[in-house]
């Protein structure tokens, strides 16, 4: 378990690791055991006097079936927002964290170089994120019977867990590449949450504006549940659009590190 | 072995945006010997120990440590090295053993028997949580993890700060043992007593500038001395009057105290022509020897 920075930010993890997966999954399974509720025709008409701009702007764009409720409700708004804070606070702590507290000085007097440990405390967070994620389909997958989520499958739920986990990537990658390139751990708290909240915004209330459609494009946000891909699959380009972000991102945090000065 | 430094740097310039670090430190360190790197905080001193270890990048100039480049070989660099900060600071959440296995991975291994006799010897219990240990045994498993893999360089930055006398001293012994393994011992402290017992050398910075450097042997010598005697029956000052080195002589009965300066020889023979009980000659304070270049040497030129 102590053999590599891999092993060992696995095994540091382990316990907030578990209240990770059970509070996503928590989450997911409470909606979900909800969905009954949701199916009666009181409930619906309830739904429908909503003012629809508020509806799109929460992501409840369609609460008739069950896969748009699940879209709506856990990959729409909670369940993403908890994989977000969980991205950008591993991410902060992978560099600027470590940076800050002073503990990263002792390490790289080892022979160990910066982008190893980097990638190591990268790929960690990333296998982390995975099964974040990969449980919560689990659980909704089991779900699928009992609760009568009907027209819903195993494979959608794979692919809406493809893209969540790839939008988590996205965001894991960007608050490492923060702390990475510049440090300081609120600075990378501050600037990633900050961007995190113009990428909702950006696919969620920019877009009504008029003229301002497009810009929705541009967001990882919309990359990931914009096509819903609890109902239509993998959405290749958007998937790519957020794998490649986040290489980019990696990459680029490496890249900056390997040509600073580490804090004292 | 002089042409082949354990640490060399040239003209090693540090900016802190405008704020200078150092200052065109030119340091040569040779192998096999203790050299004491002596100067007050903020002097640059763990300035050029980040610089050599490549945690930071010099503005200009060079440095080579074990004839490496700390930037372009850092990695096969760092393999020989044993690193102790004076603040030594660590996730709290792991017991020392995790720690330092973990740190032992790193360079591929250490042998559970090296850490455990190390850690015997120093009387710390690995089995604790470090945040639950005292200052002081924080810092004894820094010793341990600097010295466990038997580095050609050791790079200590005021490594006894939070040790108390009796493990400062197993300290001293576990740096003399390292010389006479041939080790290379680099050394910095804000007092000369940390060094000044192990130190063949002492290098004091100032303002980012090597300004003085020296054998402490020669200090040794050339520093003055409190001699304390006592004599089976009382003697004349006169006896001593005139006697080489010896300055502010003061008789009381078979009572004798002076100041000595230099060799001690000819106020030995002058003392053999009485009985003497009992004789102490103070252990020279070359602490004074670096406040006096620090007062000296306001311009901070240098003078090395």
């Amino acid at each position: 378990m102590l053999a590599n920075p891999f092993t060992k930010a696995l095994w540091e993890t382990r316990r907030s690791l578990i209240g990770w997966v059970l509070g996503v999954s928590g989450v997911g399974a409470l909606y979900a055991v909800f969905w009954p509720a949701m199916e009666t025709p009181e409930m619906q008409e309830a739904m429908a006097s909503f003012p629809q701009d508020i509806l799109d702007a929460l992501n409840y764009d369609n609460l008739t079936t069950a896969s748009g409720y699940l879209s709506g409700s856990v990959y729409g708004l909670l369940v993403p927002i908890l994989v977000t804070v969980f991205a950008i606070g591993g991410g902060t702590r992978a560099v600027a964290g470590d940076e800050e507290a002073g503990t990263l000085d002792l390490l790289l007097a080892h022979p160990l170089s910066r982008t190893r440990l980097a990638m190591h405390r990268v790929a960690a967070l990333l296998t982390c994120l995975a099964v974040i994620t990969v449980v919560l389909g689990l659980v909704l997958s089991a779900m699928i019977v009992p609760v009568g989520l009907d027209g819903v499958s195993v494979r959608d739920l794979a692919a809406m867990t493809v893209h969540l986990t790839l939008f988590g990537a996205t965001f894991l990658a960007l608050a490492f590449a923060i702390g990475a390139a510049i440090g300081g751990k609120g600075r990378t708290l501050a600037s990633s949450s900050g961007i995190a909240v113009l990428a909702y915004l950006a696919a969620t209330v920019i877009p009504q504006v008029e003229g301002l459609e497009w810009v929705r494009n541009l967001s990882p946000y919309y990359w990931y549940s914009g096509e819903d891909p609890l109902v239509n699959g993998v959405q290749t380009g958007h998937a790519l659009l957020l794998a490649g972000l986040t290489a980019v991102l990696v990459a680029t945090g490496v890249w900056r590190f390997n040509r600073r000065d580490v804090a004292t | 072995m002089a042409d082949n430094p354990a640490i060399r740097t040239e003209r090693l310039t540090k900016m802190y945006g405008r704020a200078r670090g150092l200052a065109g430190l030119d340091l040569q360190v040779t192998t096999g010997e203790v050299y004491g790197f002596l100067g007050p905080n903020g002097a640059g001193k763990s300035t050029t120990i980040r610089l050599l270890l490549d945690l930071i990048r010099p503005t200009s100039g060079t440095a080579t440590v074990l004839g490496l480049r700390p930037r372009a070989d850092g990695l096969a660099l760092r393999r020989r090295i044993g690193y102790l900060a004076g603040d030594f600071i660590v996730d709290g959440r792991q017991t020392g053993r995790e720690l330092l296995t973990y740190l032992g991975n790193l360079r591929g291994g250490v042998p559970r028997a090296t850490v455990d006799a190390l850690a015997e010897r120093l009387g710390l219990d690995l089995g604790r949580r470090i945040r639950d240990l005292s200052k002081g045994n924080r810092q004894k498993v820094g010793v341990v993890q600097a010295f466990m893999h038997t580095p050609e360089l050791l790079i200590l930055d005021e490594p006894t700060s939070g040790l108390d006398p009796l493990l400062q001293q197993v300290f001293v012994a576990m740096v003399r043992e390292a010389k006479a393994a041939g080790q290379t011992v680099f050394m910095s402290s804000h007092v000369m007593s940390e060094v000044q017992h192990t130190a063949d050398r002492v290098g004091i910075i100032r303002d980012g500038r090597l300004v003085a450097v020296e054998r402490v042997e020669e200090l040794r010598q050339r520093s003055v001395r409190r001699v304390e005697v006592h004599f089976s029956e009382p003697v004349t000052p006169s006896a001593f009057v005139g006697v080489p080195g010896v300055s502010e002589l003061a008789v009381d009965g078979p009572t004798l105290h002076c100041r000595l300066d230099g060799p001690a020889d000819a106020l030995v023979k002058a003392l053999g022509r009485h009985t003497v009980v009992s004789l102490l000659i103070e252990e020279p304070d070359l602490e004074d020897f670096f406040l006096s270049v620090y007062q000296h040497n306001g311009g901070g030129r240098d003078a090395g």
